[in-house]
């Protein structure tokens, strides 16, 4: 009898090992999958970015989007994940900071099967806002200049808003009781912003602007390539949105602040804040480019209660910020602003949308160890913080970057074109005849169905 | 050269290349980042040499 009774214990404490075991290979597969499907999003802004420039400046524009990527990996692992794990008191590293490049749980490790996974996840958040401001900045913008300022970006700018307001013990989270599952602020909000700053001092694209402030529109190559891009971007943004939660083998998923969810939460309000942006948008402007901004728009609007609004709650945000961002566009131009594909607009207005709509729709929703619930008043300085955090950094580091003559491209090389200068290879077959693709029109199509 | 940290997989934790030798650790990343950033130097300069000859 204790011979069964020793053999059945041994067996249960094996089976025990190996559910534990398989929860945790569960985990890693579920961000790995994650991380793959986020690759998409880079994918999307890179065929976005490319469709949205002139022929004369496809590659240049590919070229810097690519860059982003490969530099937000290294970068991201030198100091991006440091930034996240030490810094969520504010500007000063925590007491127990730690995402060294050299400890030990930063490579293969078979007593860690975590970190890896998360900062993968987290070096392609990091990728996605270098690729949001990438856009914006198109066609003018030297190399080494965006190169900076992305790795600031993404490698510095974004995870310490994500050490604040999308991490456990945030002080956004801990003193003010900040929600925002699925990133509206920390993400988009700061690269929205950022983007801001930066366009004020890198100037718009030669021929944008007439002496007395009239606009020209400046028309995308290749409408098509563009619209399929932004289609990729919400593909990605499901690996995005699941990465956003975190898998608990044996237990309920939570949420970055600890409170419990599921992934089909996200399911539903994703599609619906989705759907709601794309027909908000073509509501009011009838353009299929601003329809698939208008998709990315709605997820952001819905993105901060993405875990507890009831799914038509998300629809509606989605509408709402898929009707009135595309005016914010029109707005920015008549400013004279430059912002060759709508990243503030899209991300800067669409996630404050987002996290201020959690304020009012979401409040009072508990949180977890004693932490304030969700207010309209935590939601208002968690996206002034976001706000900030993103335009001040973007504007200080490009007035340097103008000063030290590294941020716009000449503007004798801008009309010649970025590729043939810059690039050794040429986009397009010599049978491929362009069109008037450098043609200044008055601002007209676009602006005039968007107001 | 043996660049392994571990001699047996029993009890194998940190067993990435040169995981008990900080030293090289370091100068494995110090040289990553010299390529990282230095490559944005290159880039500066390639970019004022194109607009130069143009």
């Amino acid at each position: 009898m204790e011979q069964e009774l020793a053999a059945l214990t041994e067996r249960l404490a094996a089976l025990e090992s190996a559910s534990a075991m398989s929860g945790t290979i569960n985990s890693e597969i579920f961000y790995w999958w994650c991380t793959a499907l986020m690759i998409a999003i880079h994918a999307g802004f890179l065929a976005y970015e490319m469709g949205a420039s002139r022929v004369k400046n496809v590659l240049a524009s590919g070229i810097k989007n690519i860059l982003a990527f490969a530099f937000m990996v290294p970068t991201f692992y030198f100091f991006g994940w440091y930034i996240y794990l030490s810094f969520y008191n504010g500007f000063l590293p925590a007491e127990d900071a730690s995402g060294w490049p050299w400890e030990m749980s930063m490579g293969p490790n078979l007593a860690d099967n975590a970190t890896g996974i998360f900062w993968a996840a987290f070096t392609l958040f990091a990728a996605t806002t270098a690729s949001i401001f990438s856009g914006a900045v198109i066609e003018r913008i030297q190399t080494a200049g965006f190169l900076i300022l992305a790795i600031l970006l993404g490698s510095v700018v974004w995870i310490l808003g994500g050490a604040w307001g999308w991490h456990p013990t945030g002080w956004l989270t801990v003193k003010f009781g900040y929600h925002d599952v699925g990133a509206a602020g920390v993400v988009h909000m700061v690269a929205g912003f950022f983007a801001l700053g930066v366009l004020l001092n890198l100037g718009p694209r030669v021929g944008k602007f007439n002496a007395d402030g009239s606009a020209n529109a400046i028309l995308a190559h290749n409408i098509p390539f563009t619209i399929t891009g932004l289609m990729l971007i919400i593909v990605g943004f499901f690996g995005f949105l699941g990465g956003c939660i975190i898998y608990m083998p044996g237990e309920q998923w939570i949420n970055i602040y600890g409170q419990p969810t599921t992934l089909s939460a996200f399911a539903f309000n994703t599609l619906m804040g989705m759907a709601g942006g794309i027909i908000g948008a073509w509501v009011k402007t009838r353009d299929p480019f601003w329809m698939m901004s208008g998709a990315l728009i709605g997820i952001f609007a819905a993105a901060s209660g993405l875990d507890v609004y009831y799914p038509p709650v998300a629809f509606v945000l989605g509408t709402f910020g898929g009707f009135v961002v595309p005016m914010v566009a029109v707005w920015l131009e008549k400013m004279g602003i430059d912002d060759a594909v709508g990243a503030f607009p899209v991300h800067g207005i669409g996630g404050l949308i987002g996290v201020i709509s959690c304020g009012i729709f979401a409040a009072g929703y508990p949180n977890v160890d004693g932490m304030p619930p969700v207010s309209l008043w935590g939601q208002i300085v968690g996206a002034a913080t976001m706000a900030v955090l993103g335009f001040v950094p973007g504007y200080i580091a490009s007035f340097i970057l103008k000063v030290l003559g590294l941020l716009r491209v000449p503007d004798h090389i801008q009309e010649k074109g970025l590729d043939i200068v810059k690039v050794p290879v040429a986009a397009y077959p010599e049978n491929f005849i362009p069109g008037p693709v450098n043609t200044a029109t008055p601002a007209g199509a676009s602006a005039a169905a968007a107001e | 050269m043996n660049t392994s940290p571990i001699e047996t997989w029993e009890g194998a934790e940190a067993y990435f290349t040169f995981a008990d030798k900080p030293a090289i650790m370091m100068l494995f990343l110090l040289l990553s980042v010299a390529i990282t950033f230095g490559t944005i130097v290159i880039a500066a300069l390639h970019e004022k040499h194109a607009y130069n000859n143009h």
